[in-house]
């Protein structure tokens, strides 16, 4: 009787051994964790699908990475690269060649290890163009490809055609190949794991799995008892049960929701919705709290002129950075904020979105709102008289006048356009303003190319160097000038955005893009509005969250999902 | 009769063809697809763009796409969705049945309402109950769906504050537990009961409108058969009123409702409407909302095809109820 026990005490002592859990940081030492319980998210639509290979938008990501690992990710404290799946790395070779180490132990949640064949295998159908990942990107720079090899059963090597700033940061989702191999060999990878898939079938390597999906209606994670994290006291992850999401496409349903005690978390949108949140907790019916202005969001908006108008006459006016400079002083980023935001919003000055604070710079040339200023930029390039309209005209009597389009049923944009056309028809600057559908804006800006100047915002990221194709000259997003002819600020930002791509030490990366800001600021091939406040609200029975201070529009309101709970 | 019949379903194929061409070359017409909107995604370069475009098939011209889902459709396959990537029709009949669940309890709720409503009000036109009601038409008609929604729904949150516990649900279909057991562990009675106790709110919203609106007809057309001759020949007959009322006048009365049982049909299939956004019910107007934000062709074509054939056989039925309870028409 006694070997038994002796063996199996040992081959636990081995396990353990073997075993490199990580360990997740929580944000408040002095609270007291409690297991259990159920996490209650929103999303305005369903997952579409729980394929990393097939997702293509927040609603199916958001679940598939509680469900799938990565390598590496942004550390939520310092933003800095952190360890996932794998717990360490060497940069070798100039920064050409990284080796990734995997924790051994990970396990996926039928019980097979995570291993590099799994990595490999993942980065390999990631990469394959026949398959239409949206994370092929993160496969290649400028085309040539990144090398993904097997050094052995823990340890995977990342060879990159040059040097590559972010390359410490893969999030793309790896599967489990004895899953997915098959598939992928007849084909038919992006048939698994669809939105009719049995729960039950689906692997997961990260802390929860599915339980139930109730299309158009909610998701339903279970804790994944094999996942490889645990909290600083060495305890296993993550503390609550189950995460559910549930399904509501409307944003005041949800706030009706929220302020019902049915979601945990919500992000109030607008000054109205910060109030009824204020209103609630106040009268007593709500045990809640809320930060209004914690942050500001990591998205743009801003207004651009087409360089490449078929009008000499408007290319050349519109390549003036006078004219730009005028324009940025008829901003009244003030009245923005007030009227389209509620007050509840930042001024934006340069590109790189405020939230991300180890690049942003707020020493940057600022053209603040001043009519004055702006009707003397305009007279200094010809625009001195007025006609009997009150339009500005230059000496040959042509009206400065332009077009302006936004996307239609964006409110946000919609007012800050209509402030800024009522601004510059003061001074004599005539805007015809008329707001279009989403995808006729693409198609004007993309191949058209037949408007005058847009308004509109791009997703903002943690990473400039992955805005390169907003900036570098061939970008297919250089929407005001496609070229061939750039003024020398355009080759120099993207001299800049290649440079920092492409330098590794961290205080030399943060120097070139102060410099690319305020190359951008001064010169307004982008002249930015404002940016949205992050507004967010919480259920006060939830732990592990966030303090004041700590939020982050980019992070969100808890550090990681494993150490949140519900207290008792 | 037969030979109507079978003429009725010949002239189908050709409108079928029409209208779902029609409805193909509309969506084409709109600026943009499925990939535009990665193109303002600052990360994905040109190949990548174009790749997705091909992968997607819609690098081809829209009449080969035409081509290829109608000889799908031909084979009862409605077609791949490209954001789900998946058969539409998994996508689509979970949906469905939701919305059902939404269309049937608001049909009955308008139907048992407003013939009653119709009648007393044509019968004591212009009395303080017909006016009455006739100022709850206007309201009914002149309210939006989805503001009624949003009011329903903090009505909702106001009966919870003022009770201390739910009276009614505050969005959604089905409770995430029943007593504290998971919903789809509960009886199956019990998770009937939950479904039912969420549909009271929307299907009220979803209704009301048309109650209003059928409300008004009933009451026309009873009026309309009260001047009629055979009317006044009955009462001349020495017929009680109650008679006169139910036999002669009802019964004429409610021909054209009966009528348009028929277009139901169509409307079984199509979505509560906009309720389901505000009120979050799982049934189909979301998900074609989402389709047609992203531009996904073929849930778009699914449904409407769904809809377009069902609306078909909906006016057929429509004819041969009409020749069934009105003997002045006959088809053959």
């Amino acid at each position: 009787m006694r070997k038994p026990i002796w063996i199996l005490v040992v081959l636990a002592l081995g396990a353990l051994a073997l075993a490199q859990p990580k360990v997740f940081k929580a944000p408040n030492a002095d609270e007291t964790p409690v297991f259990g319980g159920d996490f209650r998210d929103w999303s305005t639509s369903d997952p579409k699908t729980f394929n990393p290979f097939v997702a293509k938008e927040t609603s199916s990501t958001d679940v598939i990475g509680l469900m799938l690992p990565v390598l590496t990710g942004y550390n939520p404290y310092t933003l800095e690269p952190e360890g996932m799946l794998a717990k360490s790395w060497e940069v070798k070779n100039n920064g050409l060649t990284i080796v990734f180490h995997l924790r051994e132990g990970a396990k996926w949640s039928d019980g097979q290890p995570i291993t590099a064949d799994d990595v490999i295998f993942s980065a390999k159908v990631h990469a394959d163009p026949d398959v239409g990942s949206n994370s092929i990107k993160s496969f290649e720079i400028d085309g040539s490809p990144i090398v993904w090899t097997k050094i052995d059963d823990y340890t995977v090597q990342a060879d990159f055609p040059k040097p590559f700033a972010p390359a410490l940061i893969q999030g793309w989702y790896i599967v489990p190949k004895h899953v997915f191999e098959k598939a992928y060999q007849e084909g038919k990878v992006t048939e698994m794991w669809d939105v009719g898939t049995d729960p039950a079938k689906i692997v997961s390597g990260g802390p929860f799995m599915l339980d139930q999906f109730v299309q158009g209606e909610r998701v339903v994670l279970k804790k994944n008892p094999n996942f490889w994290g645990v909290d600083e006291k060495g305890n296993q992850l993550p503390y609550l049960d189950r995460y559910i999401i549930t399904t509501v496409g409307d944003l005041n349903a949800a706030l009706a929701k929220f302020l019902a005690g049915e979601l945990d978390l919500f992000a109030a949108s607008n000054a109205d919705q910060v109030a009824q949140i204020i209103e609630r907790i106040d009268s007593g019916k709500l045990d809640a709290t809320i930060f209004p202005n914690a942050d500001v969001t990591t998205g743009t908006n801003f207004i651009f002129f087409n360089w490449n108008s078929d009008d000499p006459w408007k290319a050349q006016l519109f390549r003036n950075k006078k004219f730009r400079q005028a324009i940025a002083h008829l901003m009244d980023k003030d009245s923005m904020i007030e009227l389209a935001l509620g007050g509840l919003g930042k001024p934006q000055w340069s590109p790189i979105s405020i939230p991300v604070k180890q690049f942003f710079t707020d020493d940057v040339a600022k053209f603040e709102y001043n009519p004055e200023k702006a009707a003397q930029l305009l007279a200094e390039i010809g625009f001195r008289n007025k006609n009997a309209q009150g339009v500005l005209v230059d000496a040959s009597g042509r009206p400065l006048e332009f077009r302006l389009s936004t996307n239609q049923g964006n409110n946000v944009r919609e007012k800050i356009a209509q402030l800024f056309t009522e601004d510059a028809k003061k001074i004599g600057v005539n805007v015809k303003y008329a707001p279009i559908a989403f995808n006729e804006l693409v198609r004007q800006i993309l191949n058209t190319r037949d408007f005058d100047a847009i308004l509109i915002g791009l997703t903002g990221g943690i990473e400039p160097a992955f805005s390169r194709n907003v900036w570098e000259l061939d970008g297919p997003l250089h929407m005001w000038n496609y070229g061939p002819d750039f003024q020398s600020f355009e080759i120099l930002i993207d001299k800049l955005m290649k440079q920092g791509a492409t330098t590794l030490e961290q205080s030399k990366r943060r120097e070139i893009y102060v410099r690319f800001q305020q190359v951008v600021a001064e010169n307004l091939p982008l002249t930015y509005t404002v940016a949205p406040a992050y507004n967010p609200a919480r259920l006060n029975k939830l732990g592990g969250l966030f303090a004041k201070d700590q939020i982050t529009s980019i992070v969100g309101q808890y550090p990681y999902i494993e150490t949140v709970f519900v207290k008792k | 009769m037969t030979a109507y019949i079978l003429r009725r379903f010949l002239h189908l194929i050709p409108t079928f063809l029409g209208a779902t061409f029609l409805a193909f070359l509309v969506i084409q017409l709109a600026p943009g697809d499925f990939i535009t909107r990665l193109e303002l995604d600052p990360s994905y370069d040109r190949a990548q763009i174009e790749n997705f475009r091909r992968l997607f098939g819609l690098d081809q011209p829209f009449t080969v796409q035409y081509a290829k889902w109608l000889s799908g459709f031909m084979k009862g396959y409605l077609g791949l969705s490209l954001s789900y990537q998946t058969d539409v029709w998994h996508v689509l009949k979970p949906r469905i049945l939701n919305s059902m669940v939404l269309v049937v309890s608001s049909i009955v709720f308008i139907y048992v309402v407003s013939i009653p409503i119709g009648i007393y009000s044509a019968l004591r036109q212009y009395s303080w109950g017909d006016r009455f009601w006739t100022s709850f038409a206007f309201f009914g008609l002149a309210v939006p769906n989805f503001f009624f929604a949003l009011l329903m729904l903090y009505f909702a949150l106001w009966l919870k504050d003022t009770f201390g516990h739910e009276i009614f649900p505050i969005g959604g279909m089905r409770s995430l537990y029943i007593d504290g057991v998971d919903f789809f562990q509960a009886p199956k009675w019990r998770q009937w009961l939950d479904v039912m106790w969420h549909a009271v709110l929307p299907v009220i919203v979803a209704g009301t409108a048309g109650t209003a609106g059928l409300t008004r007809v009933m009451r026309t057309q009873m009026l309309e058969t009260k001047m009629q001759d055979y009317v006044r020949t009955a009462r001349a007959k020495g017929l009680s009123e109650r008679v006169v009322i139910y036999k002669h006048i009802l019964r004429n009365a409610v021909i054209p409702i009966i009528a348009s049982i028929g277009f139901l049909l169509p409307e079984l299939f199509g979505g509560a409407g906009f309720v389901e956004v505000v009120m979050a019910w799982p049934g189909l107007t979301p998900m074609i909302l989402d389709a047609i934000f992203s531009i996904d062709v073929y849930i778009l074509m699914g449904s409407i095809s769904i809809s377009v054939v069902l609306l078909m056989i909906g006016n057929l039925l429509s004819d041969l109820l009409l020749a069934w309870v009105d003997p002045r028409i006959r088809y053959s």
